[in-house]
């Protein structure tokens, strides 16, 4: 199970026709490289890769943001209110200096921040559940970028990462699995293969319309919304929906297939090059600790924790600083593991070692510092390296669980069956 | 095998078995058997069905996959310039930054800024707290100045035993004293529309943890005090951790800096 199977050589299928080089049925390294290329392309325009660990991001950030925005309740007008510390006023001028895309900008109404807060809170559960989520993964970039553009002097790295993360969501498709999104497909799949009719589907032409008059406020306000681009892309990804929608209806044939890879590659480039940032993030960590006086000595770990800001739990990071062998191995592990990481990628099994490492870490993280919401965003930006086999059985695991909570009727009842089958099936839909 | 380790470069590649490359006609085993259901904001609307005629480049004719083509050429040349521009915005400052900085940060800024030194080079190794005085008029028109008020010692008693503590509680003055002293010159002198604003912004978090002073307002003076954490006791350096002080010029506080009736009580009912 923890073996990833390699991909099979192009089975004995018939010869694909822009091809005429016979297909090689072994000694990959031979095939030409216009084979090997061609395949690439197929690759990555036919599939959405990784849809067990877009979904994991997709349900790690959402989570965080949600969990962040909760916490803040109590906070949420001292931090990001029009009459805050931070002011609506002092955000506009500084705005109007930067350019960063907020919709807090349009209004310094009370009741608009609150309709804003709530409507981040709600695009990040339905972002969490996987509902619409092409929509809602645009609504919650808008969410998150307009709370933290309009206060930036309140985040911290946690709230960098998320940023990013919103912004490079919105490009993939993110709900192949475990989502709403792939349980309705299911069904609908269910449902085709057994003759019955397609349904009809109000809610998405709905949310559409609704999302398009969001679309024309932010085309009005673009003055104090941020850059050009931002909303620029957010009418090619509503024309792009649209469009998707008409050609599913009138043009099944080629323009749909196109329009399909188009998302591929959408999905593709979004996913490569967040595990490029992710990277990015561990290299750039990793290399300025090494050049740090205190990182060299093996005492670096021990300052965090006499912070006054970064010290919940006095005891306990005491308790961690008494000993100097122990904070120096910390100290060193953890510059080691954010250098290597990035080449560890070019092997499966140190990389899973590392990722796991990176991981404990950040969860140590959480609790020491004092920093819950960092390291969860930290972690689910981490999870994008994660296995498929081991996404795949915490997702089993998940579905056990959940069964026994609610007490469903043991295995043996046609659901039951029904969602075993589509476990183990090759495209996996765990709902 | 290479052809592996170039796709598998990370996990994010699933590992599954891949449809057959190139097949127009046959059914792939694989790919997502999601008919459409109709709905335009639809996460998985994902891959047509098999038996519409495959997926992918391989699918298509002509045309349509020139059109395809140049769609990849702009999302490969694309995503290289991004991760070049990042990795550019993040690296220390060399050749090409000294050269081309402006293009570096117009792609950047405002939202792909980022900053991964996290405790880097080296962590903090010094405890900066923000004390307050102010001077106040009494009804009957007596002035009277304050002792020092310690606001990170307010921050530090919600942090202690707080599992989550809140951005306001671990952020808020830590980085606006920061962003203060960022913007200023040693003599508190601001370098421009930042400074200025981090000047009212360092005031208003003040007027808002002062809220519960009785009497008018009618000056502030904030200071640092800074205290180097004690060198480890197994270590055999020793540092000075005397306390340093940095006063900041008295500010008359206007208006615009006292926080509004509504929004003061409920900030300091959740502190």
């Amino acid at each position: 199970m923890s073996t990833p199977t390699p991909r099979p050589a192009p089975g004995p299928g018939p010869a694909p026709a822009s091809s005429a080089a016979p297909t090689p049925t072994r000694g990959r390294a031979r095939e030409p490289f216009d084979r090997r290329l061609a395949r690439a392309v197929q690759n990555v325009t036919g599939r959405s890769l990784g849809p067990y660990q877009t979904a994991i991001v997709r349900i790690g950030f959402s989570l965080t943001w949600l969990v962040f925005l909760l916490r803040e309740l109590p906070f949420r007008h001292e931090l990001y209110g029009p009459d805050g510390p931070w002011s609506w006023e002092m955000a506009r001028r500084l705005i109007a200096d930067n350019r960063s895309f907020t919709v807090l900008m349009w209004s310094d109404g009370r009741l608009w921040f609150e309709l804003v807060y709530g409507l981040a809170v709600l695009s990040a559960v339905l972002l969490l559940v996987g509902w619409r989520t092409r929509a809602v993964s645009v609504v919650f970039m808008a969410g998150v970028l307009s709370l933290q553009n309009r206060s930036v002097f309140v985040g911290d790295g946690g709230d960098n990462v998320l940023h990013l993360a919103a912004i490079y969501l919105v490009l993939t498709r993110c709900s192949q699995v475990w989502s709403l999104d792939a349980r309705r497909a299911a069904r609908a799949a269910g449902a085709a293969a057994a003759g019955e009719p397609a349904r009809h589907d109000p809610v998405g032409p709905l949310l559409w319309t609704v999302l398009g008059g969001f679309l024309l406020a932010t085309t009005w306000f673009s003055q104090v919304t941020g850059e050009w681009w931002l909303p620029v892309l957010l009418w090619v990804l509503w024309l792009g929906n649209g469009l998707w929608w008409l050609v599913c209806r009138f043009a099944p044939g080629e323009p749909r297939t196109l329009l399909d890879a188009l998302a591929n590659l959408a999905h593709n480039t979004a996913l490569v090059v967040i595990m490029a940032e992710v990277c990015l993030i561990y290299a750039t960590a990793g290399w300025y600790k090494i050049q740090g006086s205190r990182w060299q000595d093996g005492t670096a770990l021990f300052y965090p924790l006499n912070l006054d800001y970064f010290t919940p739990w006095p005891a306990l990071s005491e308790l961690l600083g008494t000993s100097g062998v122990m904070v120096m191995l910390l100290t060193y592990g953890t510059v080691i593991v954010q250098v290597a990481f990035p080449f560890t990628l070019f092997h499966r099994k140190v990389k899973n070692v590392l990722l796991v490492a990176m991981m404990l870490e950040h969860a140590g993280i959480a609790v020491l510092l004092g920093l819950p919401v960092f390291s969860l965003a930290m972690i689910s930006a981490d999870a994008v390296f994660l296995p498929t086999p081991f996404l795949v059985a915490l997702g089993a695991r998940v579905v056990r669980g959940r069964d026994r909570l609610w007490r469903r009727t043991p295995a043996g009842t046609v659901p039951e069956q029904r969602r075993t089958g589509e476990e183990h099936g090759p495209r996996t839909l765990v709902g | 095998m290479d052809a592996y380790v170039e796709k598998g470069a990370a996990d994010a590649d699933d590992g599954r078995p891949t449809p057959p490359a190139g097949t127009g006609i046959e059914a792939p085993p694989g790919p997502v058997t999601e008919p459409f259901t109709g709905p335009t904001a639809d996460g998985s609307g994902g891959s047509p069905a098999a038996d519409r005629g495959g997926v992918g480049i391989m699918a298509l004719s002509m045309p349509y996959q020139v059109v395809l083509a140049v769609a990849l050429a702009v999302a490969g040349v694309f995503a290289c310039v991004h991760l070049a521009m990042v990795f550019l915005h993040v690296a220390p400052s060399n050749t090409l930054t000294k050269r081309h900085g402006q293009a570096v940060d117009d792609w950047v800024y405002p939202e792909f800024e980022q900053n991964w030194k996290l405790f880097a080079p080296n962590p903090l190794q010094q405890n900066v707290s923000v004390e307050v005085r102010a001077e106040i008029v009494a009804a009957d028109g007596s002035r009277r100045t304050t002792g020092w008020i310690d606001l990170t010692a307010q921050d530090t008693e919600a942090i202690r035993h707080n599992p989550m503590p809140s951005h306001a509680q671990q952020n808020e003055l830590r980085r606006a004293v920061d962003f203060y002293l960022n913007s200023h010159s040693d003599d508190h002198t601001p370098n421009g529309m930042r400074g200025r604003l981090s000047e009212e912004y360092m005031r208003r978090i003040a007027m808002l943890r002062l809220a519960d002073l009785s009497g008018d307002v009618e000056r502030v003076q904030l200071r640092t005090v800074t205290r180097a954490v004690p060198a480890p006791g197994w270590s055999s350096e020793k540092n000075d951790t005397a306390p340093s002080y940095r006063d900041f010029p008295w500010w008359p506080v206007t208006d615009a800096d006292r926080p509004a009736g509504v929004d003061r009580s409920r900030t300091e009912a959740g502190r």
